[in-house]
């Protein structure tokens, strides 16, 4: 059974930086382009994030993140390209269908916002620890039931289908259907659900009493076996990345004028 | 095979063959073999699959129930490859019980839950209702019938999911840890449950860590150890033999033991026959 | 049952409890007292009330299930009811039947699976990692440290919950079933462990249907039925009883034998319990013969 985080620990610059200063990064790679209105301050940061997987040699693991999305952003080119309001200058006929400039343009652009996104991102997730990340918050003075359902949700999330397998395997072995049309998913549907359901509240009322008496409703202020993840680097990036948000609103504010 | 086929008292011919396991193997990923070819029958005899955990046993019943499909090699029922039918289908065949009652019981009525299975494989009304008015009275629920099931307690929720199967008169029933969470009166019934079937024809199957439950009631015992056969034969040749069983990490029957480590020649598996064996003696030694 | 001198570790007082959603007592009048290290089993059939001890020893009965209460426990003078659940965790842990439902979830290797208590205790670093290492040792999962607590087999993952019990050095354990769900090997593991812990001079309690396993490793048995206590007595005495199995329980094999052939210990007027002790007599016998 494993967990389905998609961290990995590679000894990087990234791995041992605070997951605070990945956090601030995404925000100011989602923003910046935003506040200077420059599609080019997306492009830039793709290629910044790319070579920050690159050098914690993640990058691979971004590739069936990457291949997902490709399948969605292939069919929002297709369908701009050809459908979108607005269209007037064609680039591109293949046989009966022709590609036009106006929408490839716009479709472009929600590709580079997206693959800012997803790449951003990767930066957190595949570089830091889901725990870390969540005892950060907790040192900072964060809910540490709130954490703990946050964190849990990844190792319970798979015991979950573990328990949904071994049912419908007791209930196919009653003779009931389970794959099919949808009319024989619908009608497996409710003795599939309870079990479900009645053995995850069993499960997690034996879960609440396991951590119960383990402390975990103490008031005493907690401690905490690993050390806070952070590093020397941690202050100037996090204080880079200020000064970058803050340069971007002022050059925006000064092209106004 | 040829090995444990010598073991066995009894000429194999004379039990009925059910299923036939030929040359089977099973992999969940490429190169980390769960069952490195298995060939035997399960003929009619009460049989207990024993052997550690990861040793293959769930994986080998998943298989025989068409849960899971072999990587090589074949399960045959009644001589045909189960390959060929749906599991819902070969469920009129092959029935099994699992460990946790709670992973199967979704109706608020006892009968309700024990006619699901009848009518899912087309029983009509009628007879699906017959079918399990007989399973529960088998089981010893008569009477509780328009229960909701999540009111008896663990050890009757178990019999009801026993009823559940029993009632879609199966040839064979397979039974995944039937001891676990069972007190002394609840295992004494499941035991009863398992001669009933036997005299009634059915073939129960289990795999089970209880050793002196199996010495009880079971004929033939099987031990897995690593995705193979270590030994296959009757319970007395199996629990006897004390080396392999420590190979499988496995233990003897508690009686069986201090009957060997008492220096007897006889294989006694539980109390009942060593008693029996005592008495004859003394029998022998005032006449 | 000897008086001793020393002062008992735990005295139970008249206990009754009921749980809000039934209309049965639980728990009926309960009273016994148990010395410092003792290794005391819990038998009796499903219902009679064994788990609900377990969790008003740990506290659990009132403070976690609400119900109807009376009577009184007492640790060391400590009453169990009026002490808050992470305060009573330093004093009373408990392992339930499950495994697989102890492990919190939240932790990504064995070892910090274990500091998990010691960190919501707030306890202070160096010692977390000294008593982590030592609970280790103790159950022998050192080797397992780095791995995924989910990928473990199951008697690892339950010697995993009672080290993480241990780790938070409590005086007194109670077991529910610990070993129901596992394999021979992972069931004598657990024993092992439990074995060590009863010689450091921890109290325990331990809930099993394994009347052979209880007979080898108690020091005395509590008989359960309907929710009172029927006895509490060395195993010898307690399997002994003629009138075991109205109460749903059976006596080890071994004892079952030497009833049948009416062979009692010549010292304590008992039926032999363990396989040793059936040896010893039977192979007397046997020589005779």
């Amino acid at each position: 059974m494993k967990s389905i985080s998609l961290y990995e620990e590679k000894g990087s610059l990234l791995n041992k930086m605070a997951p605070e200063s990945k956090i601030l990064y995404i925000v100011v790679a989602l923003l910046l382009p935003v506040i200077m209105g420059s599609k080019w301050v997306s492009v830039g940061f793709i290629v910044f994030s790319a070579c920050l997987l690159l050098i914690s040699k993640v990058l691979r693991k971004t590739v069936p993140i990457l291949s997902i999305s490709g399948f969605v952003l292939l069919t929002v080119v297709i369908i701009q390209g050809i459908f979108r309001a607005g269209n007037v200058t064609p680039v591109l006929t293949v046989g009966p269908v022709s590609f036009y400039e106006e929408g490839l343009y716009f479709a472009l652009g929600i590709v580079i916002n997206v693959l800012n996104i997803l790449l951003s991102f990767c930066v957190l997730i595949l570089t830091a620890k889901p725990s870390d990340i969540v005892e950060n918050f907790v040192r900072k003075g964060f809910s540490s039931r709130f954490g703990y359902v946050f964190i849990s949700v990844f190792q319970i999330i798979p015991q979950m289908t573990e328990t949904m397998s071994t049912i419908t395997d007791a209930q196919r072995s009653r003779g009931m259907e389970t794959e099919g049309n949808l009319l024989v998913r619908i009608k497996a549907f409710i003795p599939l659900i309870s079990p479900v359901v009645m053995s995850s509240l069993i499960n997690t009322k034996e879960r609440a009493l396991a951590l119960e008496v383990r402390g975990f409703n103490a008031k005493n202020k907690k401690t905490f076996l690993n050390d806070e993840k952070k590093c020397g680097a941690d202050r100037y990036v996090q204080l880079g990345m200020l000064i970058l948000l803050a340069a971007g609103i002022v050059w925006r504010i000064a092209g106004w004028k | 095979m040829e090995m444990s086929m010598g073991h066995s008292g009894k000429n194999i011919n004379e039990y009925r063959t059910l299923m036939q396991i030929k040359d089977l193997h099973f992999s969940y990923t490429e190169g980390e073999e769960i069952l490195k070819g298995l060939n035997f029958a399960i003929d009619e005899r009460t049989t207990a699959i024993i052997g550690q955990n990861g040793a293959g046993k769930t994986t080998f019943v998943k298989l025989l129930k068409g849960l899971l499909r072999p990587t090589e090699g074949a399960v045959e029922f009644d001589g045909k490859d189960i390959r060929d039918i749906t599991v819902a289908q070969l469920a009129r065949h092959i029935g099994m019980v699992f460990q946790n009652p709670n992973d199967q019981i979704f109706k608020n009525r006892v009968l309700d839950e024990v006619m699901f299975g009848p009518l899912k494989i087309g029983m009509g009304e009628a007879a699906a209702r017959e079918k399990s008015l007989e399973a529960l009275e088998l089981v010893g629920l008569s009477g509780h019938e328009d229960k909701n099931p999540y009111d008896l307690g663990l050890s009757s929720r178990k019999l009801v999911a026993i009823a559940s199967i029993v009632a879609m008169d199966p040839k064979v029933i397979i039974f995944d840890e039937p001891t676990i969470a069972q007190d002394y009166y609840g295992k004494e019934r499941i035991k009863s449950v398992i001669r009933k079937l036997r005299s009634e024809g059915v073939t129960v199957i289990t795999i089970i860590h209880d050793m002196d439950f199996v010495a009880d009631v079971f004929e033939r015992v099987i031990v897995f150890a690593k995705g193979g056969v270590l030994l296959d034969g009757s319970a007395k040749e199996v629990f006897a033999d004390e080396t392999i069983l420590k190979e499988a990490y496995l233990e003897q029957p508690n009686v069986t033991r201090l009957c060997q480590s008492l220096g007897y020649e006889e294989v006694f598996l539980n109390a009942g026959e060593f008693v029996a064996y005592q008495r004859e003696k003394q029998n022998l030694i005032t006449n | 049952m000897e008086m001793s001198t020393k002062h008992p570790k735990i005295i139970v007082e008249n206990l009754k409890y009921k749980y809000l959603a039934t209309d049965f007592l639980a728990l009926d009048g309960i009273s016994f007292s148990v010395e410092q290290g003792e290794f005391i089993g819990i038998i009796g059939k499903n219902d009679s009330g064994k788990s609900t001890l377990c969790q008003a020893i740990a506290g659990l009965v009132p403070n976690f299930y609400k119900g109807a209460y009376g009577g009184r426990i007492l640790i060391d003078e400590l009453e169990v009811k009026n002490v808050d659940l992470d305060e009573l965790c330093k004093k009373v842990g408990i392992v339930f039947q499950n495994p697989f439902n102890q492990v919190t979830g939240s932790k990504l290797t064995v070892y910090e699976e274990i500091a998990f208590g010691l960190e919501n205790l707030g306890i202070e670093r160096q010692e977390m990692i000294h008593r982590i290492d030592e609970a280790m040792e103790l159950l022998d999962i050192m080797k397992y440290k780095d791995r995924e607590p989910f990928d473990l087999s199951g008697g690892q993952m339950q010697r995993m919950a009672i080290a993480g019990i241990i780790a938070m050095q409590p005086e007194v354990i109670v077991l529910d079933e610990p070993t129901s769900q596992l394999d021979p090997q992972g069931r004598e593991e657990v024993y092992q462990a439990v074995q060590k812990l009863s010689k450091k001079g921890i109290t325990i309690f331990m809930v099993e249907h394994n009347v052979e396993k209880i007979a080898s490793y108690s020091d005395r048995v509590l008989l359960l039925d309907g929710g009172k206590l029927i006895d509490f007595d060395t195993p010898q005495r307690i399997f002994s009883r003629e009138d075991l199995d109205t109460y749903g329980v059976e006596p080890p094999a071994f004892t079952k034998i030497c009833r049948e052939l009416n062979l009692k210990n010549a010292e304590t007027g008992c039926y032999p319990v363990t396989l040793e002790e059936a040896y010893d007599l039977l192979s007397k016998e046997k020589r005779g013969m």
